[in-house]
């Protein structure tokens, strides 16, 4: 029972992680025809969309200090 | 007191160890430092939830069945000192401190929704905390609750603007209406009246009353702090800290809800289901935190260093993946428990942490109406599950 509970959290953890990969590679890769055009963007600015800046931003801004938010919902 | 522990769970313990190490330099290494400590804080938070088995469901269940009010009243300092050092924050006395207070109306959605979850936290076996945690130890029928907590907050999403179309007096701040200092000390006056009633019924009940620190095991305080059990004012003061640095980091107090119906709306969308409609994701934070990484949204962040933090915890004890008889029934009762769970944490604006304890803790009052609607919705959950034979008959 316990090595079967151990494998069953295994396998969700597993999923998990791999759904959490997906969701990420998905937000981050850029499309493959507009690479090239973004490249040099890239170079230049710090702040593109792949970059930690614009992550950033995203934490700057609280979840809790927006109308629409899961702390203060509107 | 003596206190005999299991041998650790080695392998499961340097899985994770790998795991939180490799983890906080990926999220540095992608996104930024923050993102990393908020991961660390959240392993932190789950360690200490498991290590002292720190839950409000059956705290919560033992008072109203049994009048035994420990774990209660550790609810109520836990709540009185995360105010003593949030309020202040809040109120602007310290410049250069910007945090934001979990203000939410108050109106029938937080009362009904705040039901609602009480009678979750007892179907479910956890309250949101209690579920992350307990997932973390390996306990298999939880993770049932889970998938069902994310289901119903992300159906809760969906049907919000209804619920918030019901009526409400608006948001009220007691640091806003009063100042921060006149404020938290009306807020501590109520929190001592209620910790002293918690005592008298436990006294008439018994005719004494459990000390909330208990005497020590015979371990040393390293071997204690590693392997655990914790005494639950352990956990009071880290849980009050670790909400403290996440209110410095990221500017908001610890919330666990709004990433169960983050992740539950992401999943859906993959699977190719239409959320064009869904209006609570079409704008503001919700929105953009729909269009980035899972791995960008703080909440979803520190709910990951629960889970992780109390995997490693759990193995550190030797009780991880516990043998436990999961009966069809109990799969079926947990998933109930996890829909309402999830539905009714969204519609009173968090959990028992990201509505009761934020909302109490920042000043907002909708936190003193989710903790009487919240409580009344266990003692209904209490009833039902004894009507569910989980439990026997309550005594009166």
């Amino acid at each position: 029972m316990k090595k079967r509970n151990h494998w069953i959290m295994g396998s969700a953890i597993g999923i998990a992680s791999i759904a959490v990969a997906i969701d990420h590679t998905s937000h981050t890769l850029p499309k493959p025809e507009t690479n090239i055009e973004y490249q040099s963007d890239d170079e230049e600015s710090p702040c593109s969309l792949d970059s930690p800046c614009s992550l950033d931003d995203s934490l700057d801004e609280s979840p809790c200090s927006l109308d629409s938010s899961p702390c203060s919902l509107d | 007191m003596s206190h005999t522990r299991e041998k650790p769970d080695l392998p499961v313990v340097l899985l994770s160890l790998v795991a939180l190490f490799s983890i906080s330099l990926l999220l540095q290494n992608l996104f930024s430092l923050k993102h990393a400590l908020l991961f660390i804080i959240g392993t932190g938070l789950g360690i200490s939830l498991l290590h002292a088995a720190y839950g409000f469901s059956g705290a919560w269940r033992d008072f109203i069945r049994k009048r035994m009010s420990r774990g209660f009243r550790s609810h109520i300092w836990l709540i009185a000192l995360t105010s003593l050092v949030f309020f202040p924050i809040i109120g602007g006395a310290f410049s250069g401190l910007q945090a934001s207070a979990a203000l939410a109306p108050i109106g029938l959605s937080v009362a009904i929704g705040a039901f609602i979850f009480g009678i979750g936290m007892q179907l479910g076996g956890g309250c949101g905390s209690g579920t992350l945690f307990t997932v973390g130890g390996g306990h298999v029928n939880m993770l049932v609750t889970l998938l069902f907590f994310i289901i119903g907050a992300t159906t809760g999403s969906v049907h919000l603007n209804w619920w918030l179309s019901l009526p409400d007096i608006g948001k009220v701040s007691s640091i806003t209406s009063f100042g921060w200092l006149p404020a938290l000390l009306l807020q501590l006056t109520l929190l001592t009246i209620l910790y002293f009633l918690l005592r008298k019924l436990e006294q008439n009940r018994h005719g004494k009353v459990q000390a909330l620190i208990q005497p020590a095991i015979q371990q040393s305080f390293l071997q204690q702090l590693i392997f655990g059990p914790w005494p639950l004012w352990w956990a009071v003061i880290s849980l009050t800290v670790l909400n403290l640095l996440i209110m410095l980091l990221a500017g908001h107090a610890w919330s666990i809800t709004f990433a169960f119906g983050l992740w539950g709306t992401k999943i859906w969308s993959a699977l190719g289901g239409d959320i064009s409609s869904w209006t609570y994701w079409a704008s503001g934070y919700p929105a953009r935190a729909l269009n980035n990484s899972v791995l960008a949204d703080t909440t979803s962040i520190i709910n990951f260093g629960i889970i992780a933090g109390a995997i490693l915890a759990a193995a550190l004890a030797g009780h991880f993946a516990p043998e436990k008889t999961i009966t069809k029934r109990l799969l079926v009762i947990s998933a109930i428990g996890g829909l309402c769970l999830g539905y009714g944490a969204r519609l009173a604006f968090g959990c028992n942490i990201g509505g009761l304890l934020a909302g109490m803790a920042t000043g907002s009052l909708h936190g003193w109406l989710w903790l009487v609607t919240g409580f009344a919705g266990a003692i209904a959950g209490v009833y039902l599950r004894v009507w569910f034979k989980l439990d026997k008959p309550v005594k009166a």
